[in-house]
């Protein structure tokens, strides 16, 4: 449904997108989860016909975003970062407008506007005037136009910056639905986000897609070290010198806590069955033993990061075929 | 052509519902009333002419067109909302054009306001009402080809009080100073010059003809400058 080849976008020197390429399939929700800054707005601006792109080539719904771009902007459904609205129209009046240019004949367009102010729940603000509107039902607004031609296509860049967390769960909700109908792709600096609401995620940091893959996928990716924290009973050099030597084990913490030796263990294998015949063979009373699972939120934050000073092709295998 | 027109309904609505669309209105009968007032077109042995009045109102335009289409394109780049329109199935022609026949919508109907002292004059006396609506017909066609050349100064930037400047400077240039600079040329930029004369075109209207070389004259400006402007458009995404 969208298809993206070595897309580049240069703003005079500056280098905003850098050779991506993706694809995503028909029905798939689609995570573009990147730091500010890292080429999401610019991307989605050459997908919905807004800006040309410097090099590469993308389609959507199979026509080429620059040379078929009318037929990809009928059956895009788009809404911006910012949320631009004409703030003297009323929400009725906007839609109306909205639906007339894309060709929705007046009662196809009428039942297009109630079918799209029910499921963005702004059917008590539709003859309000859109400046008096507050964020959450601005936003609403702009999600409700962008459904009103029923799009195979949904892009939404960063749909809920600026929310309440009530907005936030609500909208996220709404956007879980329209994935049963639409092709959506997402636009987010949070990570939260897109593991809550997507399929797959893809990431983009300085122009360049570092990884991608579904949120178990790029969790497995992690797990390569982690850490088991337990705590024990016992003298804390025995413990130490104990755990160090089960196989995979590469570093050993200790740390006192009321009477109680508490140690964090850096492993590739996950131990806790060694750790636990160990500690009935050595008579340590053991209060907690767990491990800790590595977060997506420390993935990204270490993929952002490691990308920033080496070099990005080598931290992620990207959508590379 | 739907798409036009919503896009010149749009614009019409919010025309009518800004305060500058009252503010233009307001101000341009306010200055065409004083015209009439000042040039004691009413009084009585004078000949029952409006020609004061369409004497005067070219300098007034200079001034009152590109106030009309300052914000029909600017805006659209300053709210963003040029985003959610050209990523819509609409052409850069078509929102050009529906931009352009708004502001010129508007243009007319303020003008029509004018027909009041016509009305009046003719409860009074008797004047050519065959020649006032020729110099009306003229009036409109200068509407026609300044709105054009405001709209595209409105396309070239973001901020309304810029897009004013750069229509009003220009059409001040050409109208106010017109007569003193041809008095000042000679040879073939004179007649250059006067080609482009829009006060001399404008002359031929207000004696109660409608000449063929205005109509081209005024028609072919506003065809030059709104495909300017529909290229300016096309061209801020190359950006
Ligand atoms: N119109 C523009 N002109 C110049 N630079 C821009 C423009 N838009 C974006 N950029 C730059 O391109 C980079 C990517 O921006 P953007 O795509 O907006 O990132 P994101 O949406 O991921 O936060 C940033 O460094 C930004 O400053
Ligand atoms: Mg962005």
């Amino acid at each position: 449904m969208i298809e993206v080849r070595n897309l580049s976008k240069y703003y005079g020197n500056l280098c905003a997108v850098n050779g991506i390429s993706f694809s995503i399939k028909e029905g798939e929700i689609v995570g573009f989860l990147g730091p500010n800054g890292a080429g999401k707005t610019t991307t989605i601006r050459i997908l919905t016909c807004f800006q040309p792109a410097t090099t590469g080539s993308a389609s959507v719904a199979g026509h080429d975003v620059f040379t078929e771009s009318m037929a990809v902007r009928a059956q895009v459904g788009y809404l911006p970062e910012s949320v631009p609205l004409y703030q003297e129209m009323r929400v009725r009046e906007y839609l109306r407008f909205r639906g007339k240019i894309h060709g929705l004949e007046r009662t196809a367009r009428e039942r297009a506007i109630q079918r799209v102010a029910e499921r963005c729940w702004i059917t008590d603000v539709i003859n309000r005037p859109i400046g008096q509107l507050s964020k959450g039902y601005r936003q609403r607004v702009g999600l409700a136009d962008s459904l009103l031609h029923n799009p195979r296509v949904l892009i939404l860049d960063e749909p809920t910056i600026g929310l309440d967390p009530t907005q936030i769960r609500a909208t996220r909700t709404l956007i879980r639905e329209l994935a049963q109908d639409h092709t959506v792709l997402l636009s987010s600096h949070i990570l939260p986000e897109v593991e809550a609401t997507c399929k797959r995620i893809i990431i983009i940091n300085q122009g360049r897609i570092v990884a991608s893959g579904t949120p178990t996928e790029l969790r497995q990716r992690i797990t390569g070290d982690s850490e088991l924290i337990a705590e024990f009973k016992g003298s804390t050099e025995e413990i130490a010198a104990g755990l160090q030597k089960l196989d995979g084990v590469s570093r050993v913490e200790t740390t006192m806590r009321d009477g109680w030796t508490r140690v964090t263990v850096t492993t590739q294998k996950d131990v806790r069955e060694e750790i636990y015949k160990l500690s009935i063979e050595k008579g340590w009373p053991m209060r907690e033993l767990r491990r800790d699972v590595a977060t997506l939120e420390d993935f990204f934050v270490k993929i952002v990061a490691g990308a920033r000073d080496m070099d990005t092709a080598s931290v992620g295998a990207g959508d590379k075929r | 052509m739907r798409n036009t027109t919503a896009i010149m309904q749009r614009e019409l609505l919010s025309l009518f519902f800004s305060p500058i669309g009252y503010i233009v209105i307001a101000g341009f009968l306010l200055i065409t009333g004083v015209i009439v007032l000042v040039t004691e077109s009413f009084g009585p042995g004078k000949p029952a002419t409006l020609r004061s009045v369409f004497d005067f109102t070219p300098y007034v335009l200079t001034i009152i067109i590109p106030a009309i289409s300052m914000r029909t394109i600017s805006e659209e780049y300053r709210s963003g909302t040029i985003e959610t329109l050209t990523t819509a199935p609409v052409s850069d022609m078509q929102f050009v054009v529906g931009k352009y026949l708004a502001a010129l919508i508007f243009y007319a109907i303020m003008l029509s306001g004018t027909l009041v002292y016509l009305v009046l004059m003719m409860r009074f006396g008797n004047p050519d009402v065959g020649a006032s609506l020729a110099a009306y017909f003229g009036l409109l066609l200068l509407g026609v080809s300044f709105t054009a050349f405001g709209v595209f100064t409105s396309s070239l930037t973001h901020n309304q009080i810029v897009a004013w400047m750069l229509g009003m400077v220009p059409l001040m240039l050409f109208v106010w100073f017109a007569a003193s600079i041809v008095g000042k040329i000679e040879g073939v930029p004179r007649q250059l010059f006067q080609q482009v004369n829009i006060l001399r075109h404008l002359d031929q209207f207000n004696r109660g003809l409608v000449s063929t070389e205005g109509v081209v004259f005024f028609a072919a400006t506003a065809v030059l400058f709104l495909f300017l402007a529909v290229k300016v458009v096309e061209s801020r995404r190359w950006r």
